[in-house]
């Protein structure tokens, strides 16, 4: 037994699980039951669409655009979760979408090389065109958080009231029109396979996330180990190590195993010069930009939602706004803030819809409040509050996009999308109720 | 045709027809001038009433209101009009004031074609005839001004058949719930020889046999439903050769799913003229355009409102020689003819035949006004521009 060396009163609480049954040697792992089932409901659906379709299906370049086809609602989904767990809704987004992707086309169509002067060749272009975009996130999210908090209007009806009035918006801005026509630069936030990040960048951040992982896994352990907390059991920690480590390999080797679309890589190939071999050249993609942007927005928001004190107040306020308040934290001022980076990850969300569209349409970001608060649902998070976790939710936005992708893949047609996307959330959020009653009593 | 989309579509038109209608009739005969001339005259104390349904969307500013206005007032008539702002009971209401107002003629653009019957009823007891502009209403007193939806669908894939004979479509279509979307423009499609040459194996339809629907004819659901069909196509071998999108926001998402995918571009179908997808037409991303030339649906009804002033009981009239441009309807004696409606009633019509624009004929969308030469142009290689990119 490798438990606690030093015997503190602390742990003596906390009783260690027992170690005889199959769930009480996964329970040692610390191993998040529920996150743990998701990955294997992800597993079964791809596995299913897999076989459905003879093998076809699981292939990397299917699995890269299923994922680029999912970042934009995921990324959202990371600020749902604590919108939810604060005991508040945020239906708002797809509206919010939908105005930023449009100014985002609008600056760099018209306003940039017409207004400010900034022609085509301005440096960082889409630097600047995305810093506004996320200012003008962080400005209407602010905005409504504020009626919420400070004001007291219930987040449902600020939100519903944005998601209207932000779409009318869009309308004005563009009388209606699609734009298109982006900056080069910043299409390739959308993805495809000029939009990835390359061979060995995509090894080098396989390498950095196994890295990490191990270093964490090391750090928790020596950080317990001085504040007197039980410890995973070594083996644990190995097992942990290694399944990371493979699963950020895997996930590496894999998105290499991605290759540019023949047509641009003969392009490529006669442009440099370069001999074509006999399979055609072949050029790895590795990790689509949109994902690498999931993956940073997804660690950042989980750091924040579990190490910084913002985020401990959002769930000490979802599981009891009382005490919360008794206890003197700022709960407006935390409200608020939720719907701040909500604001933002929506414009991250509308640089990835406007870039793979080349440009905005009236309807980006329709109805993505739906997808998105589902994704949060069937990813864990309750909206009796105080619920969720972000990982969670990312993995139920891949769940619904994986159902809505393999179907559309299938042949099967929007309709009979919505009848499975739609049972499959009630199931899901309905296998979640049953199993937290059984566990509660 | 009232998608939403295809009154989305005229947006850069619009901000440069806002200042040329509010520069008043009289100065600004620059589009109506022709058909202006042909029908001047005779229509002294003509007072002709328009209730939209709907003025906000851009269609009706930009094309319908300034060609049916300039019209009426060339020939000394008066235009007076209404918008019920999508209103059933504001239409009626509409209607009641352009009548007091004096109108001789009404031409009606219904918000609902049953909510609008009261409304038709007082105006015949009046004896003041209808003019049903754009949208049928199910009654053998009006006279029906429309493009042929139907043809539309026609016209996509006689197109794209023509370029491609033979090989693997891919079919995009619409809302599931929007009758044009599952019936007219298939009919259309099938009219121009698909569904023949599906049944002789020249086609093969890849993805869902009846075609993949686009919820709300979104064009981000377009993009990804495209992005999983090329997916398919790869993982299975086969060859995307042409695609047939019902309409122009579909047909974007389209094309922004094959650049993602750098899969080339096969000939692509769209209709409703959006600058976007002009653009794209000039780039070659996307083969034909059907474009429905709504200056000349205003004209004609403007023309037939005069004709109806001076004799309002003969619906079966002619429209003045050289009122209308050549791609849309013949010349010269053009009269209405007979149309039976779905709900089997037979009225007086003027049907109008869409225009499928590809790069060859470009022009049209230029001199119409439904783009400038800038934009339509924007992003074109010198090499291969189109003839009115040059």
């Amino acid at each position: 037994m490798s438990n606690v060396a030093d015997a503190a009163p602390a742990s003596s609480q906390v009783q260690p699980p027992a170690r005889t049954s199959i769930g009480g040697l996964i329970a040692q792992t610390e191993i998040d039951l529920r996150l743990f089932g998701m990955l294997v409901a992800l597993a079964v659906i791809l596995l299913t669409f897999n076989i459905l379709s003879g093998g076809k299906f699981f292939q990397p370049t299917n699995m890269v655009t299923l994922a680029v086809q999912a970042s934009g609602v995921a990324v959202i989904a990371t600020g749902m979760v604590l919108v939810i767990v604060s005991r508040n809704i945020d239906l708002s987004v797809g509206s919010l979408v939908g105005i930023i992707a449009m100014t985002y086309a609008l600056l760099m169509t018209d306003w940039m090389p017409n207004i400010l002067g900034m022609g085509p060749d301005f440096p960082f272009r889409w630097v600047i065109a995305l810093g506004i975009g996320v200012g003008l996130g962080a400005l209407i999210g602010g905005l409504q958080g504020f009626i919420i908090a400070y004001i007291g209007v219930p987040s449902f009806i600020v939100t519903l009231g944005g998601l209207l009035s932000i779409r009318g918006f869009v309308w004005y801005l563009s009388s209606g029109a699609a734009v298109s026509g982006l900056d080069p630069n910043f299409q390739l936030i959308g993805g495809g396979a000029l939009g990835s990040v390359g061979g060995t960048l995509t090894w080098a951040l396989g390498i950095a996330g196994c890295v990490a992982i191990i270093v964490l896994l090391i750090n928790g352990r020596r950080q317990r180990r001085r504040y007197g907390f039980p410890v995973r059991p070594m083996w644990a920690e190995v097992l942990l190590g290694v399944i990371g480590s493979a699963a950020a390999l895997g996930l590496a080797a894999f998105a290499n195993a991605n290759f540019w679309p023949k047509g641009l890589a003969d392009r490529y190939a006669a442009d440099n010069n370069i001999a074509v071999p006999a399979g055609g050249l072949q050029i790895s993609t590795g990790f689509p930009f949109p994902i690498v942007l999931l993956i940073g927005v997804t660690l950042v928001m989980t750091w924040m939602a579990t190490r910084r004190r913002f985020g401990r107040y959002v769930y000490a306020y979802g599981g009891n706004p009382d005490a919360a308040e008794l206890a003197g934290i700022n709960t407006r001022w935390t409200i608020l803030k939720t719907y701040v980076v909500m604001g933002v990850l929506c414009a991250l969300a509308a640089a990835i819809a406007s870039a793979r569209l080349n440009g905005a349409t009236l309807d980006v970001g329709q109805s993505y409040e739906l997808y998105v608060i589902a994704a949060a649902v069937v990813g864990g998070t309750s909206f009796a509050g105080g619920i969720g976790t972000i990982p969670g939710a990312v993995l139920g936005a891949f769940v619904m996009q994986s159902l809505a992708y393999g179907l559309s893949f299938m042949g099967v047609n929007s309709p009979g999308q919505n009848v499975v996307a739609g049972i499959v959330l009630i199931l899901a959020v309905g296998f979640d109720a049953f199993n937290r009653r059984r566990g509660g009593s | 045709m009232a998608n939403r989309r295809f009154a989305a579509l005229i947006a850069v038109a619009a901000v440069a027809f806002a200042a040329c209608s509010s520069s008043g009739g009289t100065a600004a005969p620059s589009s109506g001038g022709g058909g202006a001339s042909a029908a001047a005259g005779g229509g002294a104390g003509c007072t002709v009433g328009v209730s939209w349904n709907n003025f906000q969307q851009p269609r009706w500013a930009a094309h319908d209101q300034p060609n049916i206005k300039q019209t009426v007032e060339a020939a000394g008539g008066t235009y007076i009009d209404a918008d019920a702002n999508l209103s059933n009971e504001q239409q009626l209401t509409d209607i009641d004031t352009l009548i007091s107002k004096g109108a001789k003629v009404l031409i009606l653009l219904a918000q609902d074609n049953k909510a609008v019957l009261p409304g038709l009823k007082k105006a015949t007891d009046a004896g003041i005839p209808v003019i049903a502009y754009d949208r049928l209403i199910e009654d053998p007193s009006i006279l029906y001004i429309t493009f042929d939806n139907v043809l539309v669908g026609k016209a996509e894939a006689t197109a794209v058949l023509t370029k491609v004979p033979k090989g693997n479509y891919v079919l995009i279509k619409g809302d599931p719930g929007d009758p044009n979307a599952s019936t007219f423009l298939p009919q259309g499609w099938d009219q121009a020889g698909l569904k023949d040459k599906v049944t002789s194996g020249d086609i093969k339809i890849i993805g869902p046999a009846d075609g993949t629907y686009t919820d709300a004819w979104k064009t981000e659901k377009a993009q990804s439903n495209m992005e999983a069909i090329i997916d398919q196509a790869n993982a299975s071998g086969t060859k995307i050769d042409a695609i047939l999108a019902e309409n122009d926001s579909t047909a974007l998402g389209v094309v922004a799913a094959l650049t993602a995918k750098s899969y080339g571009y096969p000939p692509l179908s769209g209709q409703d003229g959006d600058p976007a997808n002009l653009n794209n037409v000039a780039q070659g991303k996307q083969y034909v355009d059907v474009f429905k030339n709504a200056n000349e649906l205003g004209k004609a009804a403007g023309a037939a409102a005069l004709k109806l002033c001076a004799d309002p009981k003969t619906l079966a009239l002619t429209l003045p020689d050289g009122l209308l441009d050549p791609t849309v309807a013949p010349t010269a004696g053009l009269t209405a003819t007979d149309f039976k409606t779905p709900g089997g009633v037979t009225v007086k019509s003027f049907i109008l035949q869409p225009t499928p624009l590809t790069a060859d004929n470009l022009q049209v969308a230029i001199d119409a006004k439904q783009i400038s030469k800038a934009d339509l142009c924007k992003g074109v290689d010198a090499a291969t521009a189109p003839a009115a990119c040059k």
